[in-house]
């Protein structure tokens, strides 16, 4: 196995193991509304504080991403979600709880799609369904 | 060497102060009218509504780390002193001096994408603009109205323009979970401001006394301590 091909494995246990690693169950939801059948696992991160590139500093905001494995994703038929610009289309939607269980929705404002790594990283906003 | 000082407290506000709280004065006031005549005309007052404050660092903290859908998306106005020029030719140096500043009137407009109940949404980025655009445009024409030429400050302010609009386009480097769009009106304001100056002391007091003549004359009668030059 090629250590690419085994790179892309690991993902296994570096994204998705929610027993023993950082794993969250995720739902996607495409803009045709079709939704993960089978729990999906993801990283997510939602956090308050971020840093400026331009500037160094830290600022306020809320800044929340989620990762995911794409071999998952095909697997459970859904594409690789990304922003949706067009209003007359339904955005990549987005759910997970937070540590406390609190679930929200967001919308995949951008995607970043590593075809090499075979990892999707959804930068999101909050949306109201 | 012996220094002088001043012989009274120097407990007023400067011109340009007086003048920040005008302007968010006249805002606060007008909206409130607006939206009683949007109301009169059965029109939603709330698109006439608007959040101002002044000299805040950061009034759009509400809107941050807040569910996905706050009570309260109110265009945010935020008035602030910028900076001011002292021209040589407007005024002197001993009590009244030329001020023109400009004021940074800022808008922020928030935008939640959200289903349209179809097929559809609505996205988070253009209402954020559209909002924000939205209080501009309220903004401005309050302030340039014909009502406020002076501010309603006659004798002290004598022009206020709009010097620039700058809408403030979101970084997609860092780009957060709101969608909040800032729009900049930098307002030029030209205003006097005087300074203390010496207490006056008495010389001497005259009484005087102006009358008009039988022939139309006008005479003038005074009375004053005369002392005799040796």
């Amino acid at each position: 196995m090629s250590l690419r091909v085994q790179a892309e494995s690991d993902l296994s246990f570096m994204l998705e193991d929610n027993a023993t690693g950082f794993g969250w169950p995720i739902t996607i939801t495409d803009p045709d509304n079709n939704t993960n059948t089978n729990p999906l696992y993801g990283s997510s991160m939602d956090i308050g504080l971020s840093i400026d590139p331009d500037t160094g500093m830290l600022v306020d905001g809320q800044r929340v991403t989620v990762a995911l494995r794409i071999s998952s994703l095909s697997a459970q038929s859904l594409g690789i979600p990304k922003a949706i610009p067009d209003e007359d289309k339904r955005p990549w939607r987005v759910t997970f709880d937070d540590i406390n269980g609190q679930p929200s929705t967001f919308k995949v404002s951008s995607s970043q799609i590593d075809r090499s790594a075979g990892v999707v990283v959804c930068t999101l906003e909050n949306y109201i369904p | 060497m012996t220094v002088q000082t001043l012989t009274s407290l120097i407990d007023k506000q400067d011109n340009f102060e007086i003048v920040r709280d005008q302007i968010a004065g006249i805002l606060v006031a007008e909206v409130e009218n607006q939206m009683v005549l949007a109301q009169a005309g059965l029109q939603d007052p709330n698109l006439w509504k608007l959040d101002v404050y002044t000299e805040r660092a950061n009034p759009w903290d509400k809107w941050l780390n807040a569910p996905s859908n706050p009570a309260d998306t109110v265009p945010i106005v935020n008035v602030w002193y910028d900076n001011g020029q002292f021209p040589e030719n407007r005024g002197g140096t001993v009590n009244v001096q030329g001020h023109n500043t400009t004021y940074n009137i800022d808008i922020l407009g928030y935008g939640a994408s959200k289903s349209d109940g179809a097929t559809g949404h609505i996205t988070g980025d253009k209402s954020a603009s559209l909002e924000a655009q939205r209080g501009l445009r309220l903004v401005r024409n309050i302030l340039m109205s014909a009502l406020n030429v002076n501010l309603q400050l006659k004798g002290l302010v004598s022009k206020r323009w709009v010097q620039s609009i700058t809408a403030f386009q979101p970084s997609q480097d860092t780009q957060a979970a709101q969608n909040i769009l800032g729009i900049r009106m930098a307002f030029e304001v030209w205003m006097v401001e005087t300074s203390p100056q010496f207490t006056p002391t008495d010389l001497e007091g005259i009484f005087t006394e102006i009358t008009r003549d039988g022939d139309g004359k006008i005479l003038l009668q005074a009375e004053y301590d005369y002392i005799t030059p040796p």
